[in-house]
C-alpha cells in the first residue's frame, strides 16, 4: 500500500458482509410515534449491538412535544427493551443512547429546521459525520408536504462537501396516481431519485428477498417458471385482525390501497420479473418496473368481473365474538371501505400469457400469512387415468410470514400392494434450518439507506405504475358504489370470490 | 475407557443404528420434526469431552439443525470395542408445541476399532448433505486418504495445539490429499472474526482510513496461550495491507510497500484471549480492546481530520458453541486464512512455544 489516498477499506476486503456505511446523522421525524419505539430504535440497537452502524452515527428525533434528549432516551430504551429482538446490554446501550438527542419542533416552523441545522453541524464537527444526513419521515403522511418543504427552505436537502443527504419515505406514496405524482414531485424537489428511499417493508423480510435465490439459482425452478408449465399463481395476505387501532387512517384507504398497491404487486413483481442484468438496484428495479407495464389494465366493467371488495360483519376468530366493521371505533357506521380484495390479474407478456395472478387481501379472516403459491400445469391425464387415481397438481409455495420458508407439493405411492396416488409436502422452514435470530427487515432497509443501497426501495414509475393500476379499480368501485360484498368475520372471505378461481378451473388454497 | 462414559444416549447396535433412528422417529408424535442441513463429525480423544460436547451439540442444534456424530476414541486402548448410542436434541419451534429435532450419534471406539473411524462416518451420513468434520484430537501421520476426500470442511482449533508448527504442515498435507478443495475452518480465525470486523468497522470512516499507510507499529497483548491467535492477526493486518516479513538487524519487522518499516510486538496480558490491539504511527494512535469476558469492545481513534473519539462496538458471545455456530452459520471459503498464515508461517517456530 503506497502513502497516496485510499478509496477502498483493505481491512474490510474478504470480511464478508458489506462495508459499514460512512459516519452519518439519522433524523427521524415524528420520532416519538409508534414506529420509531416499535421498529426503528430496537432495529438501530440491533445493527449497533451486531457492529453493523458507524460507531460515530447519531441519531436525532424530530417532534413536536416538549421533552428532554434524558427523557427521549429512557423512553426509547424502554421500547427497545419491549420490541427488540436481542436482549439489551446496558452497556451497549449506554454506548448507543449517548448518540441519542431530541429536537422539539413543530413541523411547520421553519425555524426549528433552522436550529436543526445549527445542531446537525455541531454534532458533525463533534462526532465527524461529516455533512451526513438520512431523513426519516415517519411522522403521519398528511406531514409530509411539510417537512419536506421546510427541509429544502432550510437547506438540510443540500449535502455538505463530501456528504450526502438522502430521505427514507414510509408508505402510503400517496392516495391514488395524482397524489403519488404530488408527493413524488415534493420529494424530487428536495431530494434527487437517487437519495429517495421509499420503504416497502414486505421488501425487507428474509423470504421476499430469497424469491430471486429461489428463481435465479436453481435451475429446477427457473427452467419450469413460465407459461408452458404453470397454471396459475396464487398470492394471500390473510390477518384473523381487524382495523385495531388503525381505523382512522384504513377507512380513508381500505384494503387495495393499503395492501395490494404495494406490498402485493412487489410480491408479484418479484414473482413474475425476468432475470435482472444485475444485482444493483436499478437492474432489479428495471426489471419489476416492466412487469407492472405488462399488468393488463381492469377497467370499468371488467372490474366487477375481476376483482371482489368485501367488508367483515360480526362473527368469530379464535372462538371469540368480534364486532362487524362498521361497528368499530373511529369506522363510519355506513363505510363502504373494502377490508377484502380478491382479484385476477394478468400479465401480458410473453412469459405469463394466460397464467392468470390471483391475488387477495383480507382482514378478520380465519388465518393469518402472507405467501405465494405457484400451481404447476397438470401431467397428461394418460398413465393414471386407468387406475381411477386423481394426481394432485405441484404447488410450489413461498411463504412470506409467519413461520417463512418454501414447500413442494408432490404425489407419491401411497405403500401397499394397490397404487394410490398421494399428495406428499417437501417442506423447508428458515426457522428450522437456520435458528430463531433472523434480523428484522428495517434493520436490513435501514442499513441499506445508509449504505446507500437502494435495491430493496421503490423507486418512483414503480410506485407510480402500480397506482395507474390500482386506480382504475377504484374509479370503477366509486362509479358503482352498491358493487360490496359481505362476509362474515372468521370466513375466508365473500363468496363472490370464489368464482374467480372457478372460472379458472380452481380454487383459493388453503393456508 | 470402559468406565469414562455417561450414557449419551440409547444404546444401539451399530449396525442398527439407521433402524434405531428410524423408529425414534416413528415412535414420536407429530408434534416432532426431524431437520439437518449437513453432517457434523466431532471426533475426539479425550473422555471428558463427550458430555461438553454434547452439551454444545444441544445448545447450537437449535439454531443450526445437523445430523451429529461424536466420536470419542482411544486408539492406545488394550482391548478393541465399538459402541454406539443414539438421541435427539428437540427444541419448540413456536408456541404450537411443535419441535425441532437434530439427531445425535454417539461412538466409542477403542484399539482397533479406532481404525474403522472412516467406515464409521461413511456410514452413517445423512446423504447428500456437507460434511464437516472438527477434529479435536492433534492430526497424526499416516492420514487416511478417503477419509480426508470425502470432508468438505474440516475444522481445528489451533489454540488447542501442542505444537502448531507441525500441526499447520499437517492441515497442509491434508489440504493437498483433496486438491485444495476442502474448506479449512480454524476455529482460532474464527475467533478473530469480530476483531476483525471492528477492526474494519473503524477504518471505513474516511478519515481513520487515510492513517492505514501510516502504520509504523502494531501492538497486540494476549494471554500467553493465545500467542497463535495474535499472530494470526498479525498475519491478517500483512496480508490486508500489503506487508512483508523482513529480518532487521536480527530483530522482524514488516515492511510496507511505501518502504516505511512496521514494526510489532505481542506482549503477555493477563485474561482469556486477546486483551487489545494497538496500530500507531506518528500522528495518530487507535487501540481496541476487549475487557475481560465483556460482549463488547472500547475502541479509541486519535487521528488527524476528525474529532477523537471512543466507541463500544458489541462483541458478541464468545463460548465453544458459539464459535462453532458462527462458524457453520457463516460458511464460504477462508480465503484470508490461508493468506495470514502464510504470512506468519515464519514466526512460528521461534515464537509459539509451549510448555
Amino acid at each position: 500500500m503506497s502513502n497516496s489516498v485510499i478509496q477502498t477499506n483493505p481491512l474490510r476486503e474478504g470480511l464478508g458482509g458489506r462495508a459499514m456505511p460512512e459516519p452519518c446523522t439519522l433524523v427521524i421525524f415524528g420520532a416519538t410515534g409508534d414506529l420509531t419505539h416499535r421498529k426503528l430504535v430496537p432495529a438501530l440497537y440491533n445493527l449497533a449491538a451486531d457492529g453493523a452502524l458507524p460507531p460515530t452515527m447519531s441519531v436525532v428525533g424530530f417532534a413536536r412535544r416538549d421533552k428532554s434528549d434524558e427523557i427521549f432516551r429512557t423512553e426509547l430504551e424502554e421500547a427497545a427493551r419491549k420490541y427488540s429482538r436481542q436482549t439489551i446490554n446496558d452497556e451497549l446501550w449506554k454506548s448507543f443512547a449517548a448518540s441519542i438527542c431530541y429536537h422539539r419542533s413543530e413541523f411547520h416552523d421553519l425555524a426549528g429546521y433552522e436550529s436543526l441545522a445549527v445542531r446537525l453541524a455541531e454534532m458533525d464537527a463533534a462526532r465527524g459525520t461529516r455533512g451526513n444526513r438520512l431523513f426519516y419521515l415517519a411522522a403521519s403522511p398528511d406531514q409530509f408536504e411539510v417537512i419536506l418543504g421546510n427541509l429544502r427552505k432550510s437547506g438540510l436537502n443540500k449535502a455538505g462537501d463530501g456528504g450526502w443527504a438522502r430521505v427514507i419515505v414510509e408508505k402510503p406514496f400517496g392516495t391514488d396516481l395524482p397524489s403519488a405524482r404530488h408527493l413524488n414531485d415534493l420529494v424530487e424537489g428536495a431530494f434527487p431519485e437517487a437519495d429517495t428511499y421509499r420503504i416497502d417493508h414486505y421488501l425487507g423480510k428474509e423470504t421476499a428477498q430469497n424469491i430471486m435465490v429461489l428463481r435465479f439459482a436453481n435451475a429446477l425452478f427457473e427452467a419450469m417458471w413460465n407459461a408452458r408449465y404453470i397454471d396459475h399463481v396464487q398470492i394471500t395476505a390473510s390477518e384473523p385482525l381487524g382495523v385495531e387501532g388503525r381505523a382512522g387512517y384504513y377507512d380513508k384507504s381500505g384494503a387495495l390501497r393499503d395492501m395490494v398497491q404495494n406490498h402485493l404487486l412487489q410480491l408479484l413483481c418479484l414473482t413474475a420479473m425476468e432475470p435482472p442484468t444485475g444485482l444493483d438496484a436499478d437492474a432489479i428495479r428495471d426489471e419489476k418496473v416492466k412487469v407492472l407495464r405488462s399488468l393488463r389494465p381492469i377497467e370499468g366493467a371488467e372490474v366487477s368481473k375481476h376483482v371482489i371488495r368485501g367488508q367483515y360483519g360480526a362473527g368469530a376468530i379464535n372462538g371469540k365474538r368480534v364486532a362487524a366493521y362498521r361497528d368499530e371505533a373511529n369506522v363510519d357506521p355506513e363505510s363502504m371501505t373494502e377490508t377484502f380484495v380478491a382479484l385476477q390479474i394478468n400479465v401480458d407478456n410473453w412469459r405469463w400469457a394466460g397464467v392468470p395472478f390471483f391475488v387477495r387481501v383480507g382482514k378478520r379472516l380465519p388465518k393469518g400469512g402472507t405467501e405465494i403459491a405457484v400451481h404447476f400445469k397438470s401431467v397428461p391425464p394418460v398413465l393414471f387415468k386407468a387406475t381411477g387415481e386423481a394426481v394432485d397438481d405441484n404447488v410450489l409455495v413461498i411463504r412470506i410470514q409467519p413461520d417463512e420458508g418454501v414447500s413442494l407439493r408432490m404425489s407419491a405411492k401411497m405403500p401397499g400392494s394397490s397404487l394410490r396416488i398421494e399428495p406428499v409436502k417437501m417442506d423447508f422452514h428458515y426457522g428450522t434450518s437456520f435458528g430463531k435470530a433472523t434480523p428484522e427487515a428495517y434493520e436490513r432497509l435501514l442499513l441499506d439507506a445508509m449504505s446507500g443501497d437502494a435495491t430493496l426501495f421503490a423507486r418512483r414509475d414503480e410506485v407510480e405504475e402500480a397506482w395507474k393500476f390500482v386506480d382504475s379499480i377504484r374509479a370503477a368501485w366509486q362509479a358503482n358504489p352498491e358493487d360490496l360484498a359481505f362476509y362474515a368475520s372468521g370466513s375466508w372471505g365473500p363468496a363472490e370470490a370464489e368464482e374467480l378461481t372457478k372460472r379458472h378451473g380452481t380454487t383459493w388454497r388453503r393456508l | 475407557m470402559e468406565a469414562a462414559v455417561n450414557e449419551p444416549g440409547m444404546p444401539v447396535e451399530i449396525g442398527l443404528i439407521d433402524r434405531e433412528l428410524g423408529r425414534l422417529w416413528e415412535s414420536g408424535d407429530d408434534t416432532k420434526t426431524r431437520a439437518s442441513l449437513l453432517n457434523l463429525v466431532i471426533y475426539t480423544e479425550e473422555p471428558e469431552a463427550l458430555d461438553s460436547n454434547t452439551e454444545m451439540i444441544a445448545t447450537i442444534a437449535s439454531q443450526h439443525a445437523f445430523r451429529a456424530i461424536l466420536i470419542l476414541s482411544d486408539p492406545h486402548a488394550a482391548t478393541a470395542g465399538a459402541r454406539a448410542w443414539i438421541s435427539a436434541h428437540c427444541h419448540l419451534a413456536d408456541k404450537g408445541g411443535h419441535q425441532i429435532c437434530s439427531e445425535q450419534i454417539t461412538f466409542q471406539l477403542d484399539g482397533e476399532s479406532a481404525s474403522s473411524l472412516p467406515n464409521i462416518v461413511f456410514s452413517h451420513l445423512d446423504s447428500d448433505l456437507p460434511l464437516c468434520f472438527w477434529s479435536q484430537a492433534e492430526f497424526r501421520e499416516p492420514l487416511d486418504e478417503q477419509l480426508w476426500t470425502w470432508v468438505d470442511r474440516l475444522i481445528f482449533d489451533s489454540a488447542t495445539w501442542k505444537n502448531p508448527v507441525e500441526q499447520f504442515a499437517l492441515v497442509q498435507k491434508i489440504l493437498s490429499i483433496t486438491d485444495g478443495g476442502m474448506v479449512l475452518c480454524d476455529l482460532n480465525w474464527t475467533r478473530l472474526h469480530r476483531w476483525r470486523l471492528a477492526l474494519a468497522n473503524v477504518f471505513d470512516h474516511s478519515a481513520a482510513l487515510s492513517c492505514l499507510p501510516k502504520i509504523t507499529r502494531v501492538r497486540i497483548a494476549c494471554d500467553r496461550g493465545e500467542r497463535v491467535k495474535a499472530l494470526l492477526l498479525l498475519g491478517w493486518f500483512s496480508l490486508q495491507l500489503g506487508w512483508s516479513l523482513r529480518q532487521l538487524l536480527s530483530e522482524n519487522c514488516f515492511l510496507a510497500q511505501n518502504g516505511k518499516q512496521i514494526a510489532f510486538e505481542i506482549l503477555e496480558a493477563d485474561g482469556a484471549g486477546i486483551a487489545s490491539v494497538e496500530l500507531a504511527g506518528e500522528e495518530f494512535c487507535f487501540k481496541l480492546e476487549r475487557p475481560d469476558t465483556a460482549g463488547f469492545f472500547h475502541a479509541s481513534l486519535h487521528a488527524p481530520g476528525i474529532p477523537d473519539c471512543a466507541m463500544t462496538i458489541g462483541a458478541g458471545p464468545d463460548r465453544p458453541g458459539d464459535i462453532l455456530l458462527a462458524e457453520l452459520s457463516r460458511g464460504g471459503r477462508h480465503p484470508l486464512f490461508a493468506g495470514a498464515l502464510d504470512a506468519i508461517r515464519p514466526l512460528l517456530p521461534d515464537m509459539v512455544t509451549r510448555q
